[in-house]
């Protein structure tokens, strides 16, 4: 039980950065890395505010939009710069790394004695000792549901659907007389919002900040964006962002079957690989097959 | 399409089904295999009261076998000479006590690779498996586990925690925050000062790299920096924020200053070959932290021996398991005394002759540089 518990709160966790790369990737078309950077900035930035007493229920705001901050310098280097857009995101991550030890000051700080949304007086007086074991899990989809809800409200509105033509046809954007570049720099901003409050619930959750925690980021969100997507395809009735969540989740799941299994730690990117090259194999395969009978209907 | 999905989860099963044969086959020469694991792990589950009963037998014997069946789970940060040898020297320290892996020890050993993600699951993965004990071997994984178990009330024992106090691991005064203790590897700074003023008497400034990614390394360099003074050195640090940065950075190292010592620090520790390599090119004396680094080239250390601080560790966790005391009543303990270790092949090389009051007391004297790290 404690495994799957442990598998739904480190895989809503990263839902939750998963979502942003699912606006820059798939929506915007962007291979945004600075996602690698904001992910501990959101951290960094959680222990150094609860460090100095803030309400932690408040640092997730902030972190979101230190994040979303840090996204739009993404955003400004691409578009009025006119650097590339995988090369903005690098430069981008690699200048965090030191401003992310900066603001926390050191490599690892530990909050483990403070207060944080999973652990407060407000909290334990509120909570029965039976939940107690689900506690962390449920604030967790609590978070994502609302980041999802927000998300799906957003994509629906005027700018929301000027952010999905950005992707699709920028020149219908351009053509409504609107900036691209504009809309491109608001869906980083959103995205790296939710990856530096992922890092934000990720240290509290943790208990400490450490620099080297985002790395890897970006792939385990392409990972659970794609996981995602494939698995729930067929189903049109489920949102993307739902999907999504669920792919974050199954990734996770994955990982945590891989070391449950008794292999051995060292194997476990290569283990992730192959499934995730699985994954992608059996759809790309039949997908093509449908195309090529197009082809020939034509 | 539905068929499709369902294809490839059968597929994506199939393909860890494979990749877990190959891995548990090979793990058996040093562990058992896996599901002999989960099996003892359930037979344990239900009882407390062995480990209890043990206590009482078992005063004298040191290869006596204890009483009680045990599952520890050891979860290591990285894949590193030095955390290696703490493992080892951990379950050396189990063995002295009379819990021997394969007799009466069941062993979950997994390796984070240095990724924290992977830190929590491994965790995860010990509770699930009813793991009596969980050794945590280096600081971001001893967090993990903390933070795991914070609810379970399973003992950590960690080790290869420079700091516990910094790592919120144990109160200022040494008590443990929970049931959590183990040992430090802090480094013995000063001493380390002395023996290369005894070494290298006319040097004036001592390089030290480091990455900045590392808690360690940083609170050792100020604690250099502050102890330097004493003894008459100057401290040039050299930050690094990942291996890639280690050649330019020890060029432009060895070009400033007079030896080099070095750290625990993970990365650089890792590729110290080729810091010794630039630095023997400049006939540059490089100083090593513990054992493992002067038997591949390091001229001297005054430093920890990894394994007998494992030892130390297995012993604490001995008294854990067989419920002598709680991790909780422990405090944290540090090695005792550093010993000296000296390669004379390396000062042959640069011309430098170990002076005698140290290699009288030295605890291991090394006559050649062996290629590997491990």
């Amino acid at each position: 039980m404690s495994i799957v518990l442990g598998v739904m709160e480190e895989g809503l966790i990263y839902a939750i950065m998963a979502l942003g790369v699912y606006i820059t990737y798939k929506i915007l078309d962007f291979p945004d890395l600075s996602v690698d950077g904001t992910f501990p900035l959101g951290a960094a930035v959680t222990v150094m505010l609860i460090l100095k007493g803030v309400n932690p229920f408040l640092t997730l705001f902030l972190a979101f939009l230190t994040g979303a901050f840090a996204g739009c310098i993404t955003g400004i280097i691409h578009v009025k710069f006119k650097v590339r857009d995988l090369l903005s995101g690098i430069i981008v991550m690699t200048a965090l790394y030191s401003l992310n030890l900066r603001i926390a000051g050191k490599a690892n700080v530990p909050i483990f004695s403070q207060e944080t949304i999973f652990e407060n007086a407000w909290l334990e007086s509120m909570v029965s000792e039976a939940l107690e074991p689900y506690l962390v899990a449920l604030i967790l989809l609590v978070i994502v549901v609302v980041c999802k809800i927000l998300l799906d409200l957003y994509l629906n509105t005027r700018s929301g659907f000027l952010l999905r033509a950005a992707g699709d046809n920028d020149v219908l954007v351009t053509s409504l007389a609107k900036d691209k570049g504009m809309v491109k720099i608001l869906g980083l901003a959103i995205a790296n919002g939710f990856a530096s409050l992922a890092g934000c619930v990720y240290c509290q959750q943790k208990g400490f900040f450490e620099i080297s925690t985002g790395t890897g980021t970006m792939v385990i969100g392409l990972a659970s964006v794609i996981i995602g997507m494939k698995l729930l395809k067929r189903f049109n009735s489920v949102k993307a962002t739902t999907a999504v969540i669920t792919g974050s989740v199954v990734y996770k799941a994955c990982v945590s079957i891989a070391i449950a299994m008794g292999m051995a730690a060292s194997d476990l990117k290569l283990i992730t690989a192959v499934l995730f090259l699985v994954i992608l194999v059996v759809s790309n395969r039949t997908e093509g097959k449908v195309k090529i009978a197009g082809k020939k209907g034509k | 399409m539905k068929k499709r999905n369902v294809k490839a989860v059968i597929l994506a099963t199939m393909a860890m089904a494979v990749l877990a044969g190959c891995s548990s086959s090979k793990n058996t020469e040093t562990t058992t295999t896996s599901s002999e694991a989960t099996s003892s792990a359930e037979s344990k589950a239900e009882d407390g009261s062995s480990a209890e009963s043990s206590s009482a037998g078992e005063d004298t014997g040191v290869a006596e076998i204890a009483d009680g069946d045990f599952t520890v789970g050891i979860g290591q940060f990285a894949e590193h000479g030095s955390l290696d040898n703490c493992r080892i020297g951990f379950l050396q320290g189990l063995a002295d006590e009379g819990i021997v892996e394969g007799k009466n020890l069941t062993v979950l050993y997994e390796n984070a690779q240095a990724d924290g993600g992977t830190a929590s699951q491994i965790m995860d993965n010990f509770l699930a498996k009813k793991a009596d004990l969980i050794c945590a071997i280096a600081t971001p994984i001893a967090q993990s586990a903390y933070s795991a178990v914070k609810k379970d009330g399973v003992p950590v024992i960690y080790t290869a925690v420079t700091d516990p106090v910094a790592a919120e691991l144990a109160n200022a005064d040494g008590t443990p925050v929970g049931e959590i203790t183990g040992t430090s590897d802090k480094l013995p700074v000063t001493q380390q000062l002395e023996m290369i003023r005894k070494v290298l008497p006319d040097a004036k400034t001592i390089g030290i790299m480091y990455s900045t990614s590392e808690i360690n390394s940083v609170s050792a360099i100020e604690e250099y920096k502050e102890a330097a003074g004493d003894y008459g050195f100057e401290i040039v640090e050299s930050g690094i924020s990942s291996t890639a940065d280690i050649p330019l950075a020890a060029d432009n190292l060895v070009e400033k200053v007079d030896c080099i010592t070095n750290l625990t620090d993970n990365t650089v520790v890792s590729s110290l070959p080729v810091i010794l390599d630039k630095a023997g090119k400049k006939n540059i004396p490089v100083f090593g932290s513990e054992v493992e680094q002067v038997k591949i080239g390091c001229l001297a250390a005054m430093g920890l021996d990894y394994v007998s601080l494992g030892e130390q560790t297995g012993k604490m966790a001995a008294q854990v398991l067989k419920g002598e005391k709680k991790a909780s009543e422990m405090n944290f303990e540090v090695i005792k005394e550093a010993a000296f270790y000296g390669n004379t092949k390396v000062a042959e090389n640069l011309g430098i002759t170990l002076p005698d009051e140290l290699t009288e007391s030295a605890a291991g004297l090394f006559d050649e540089i062996s290629s590997t790290t491990k």
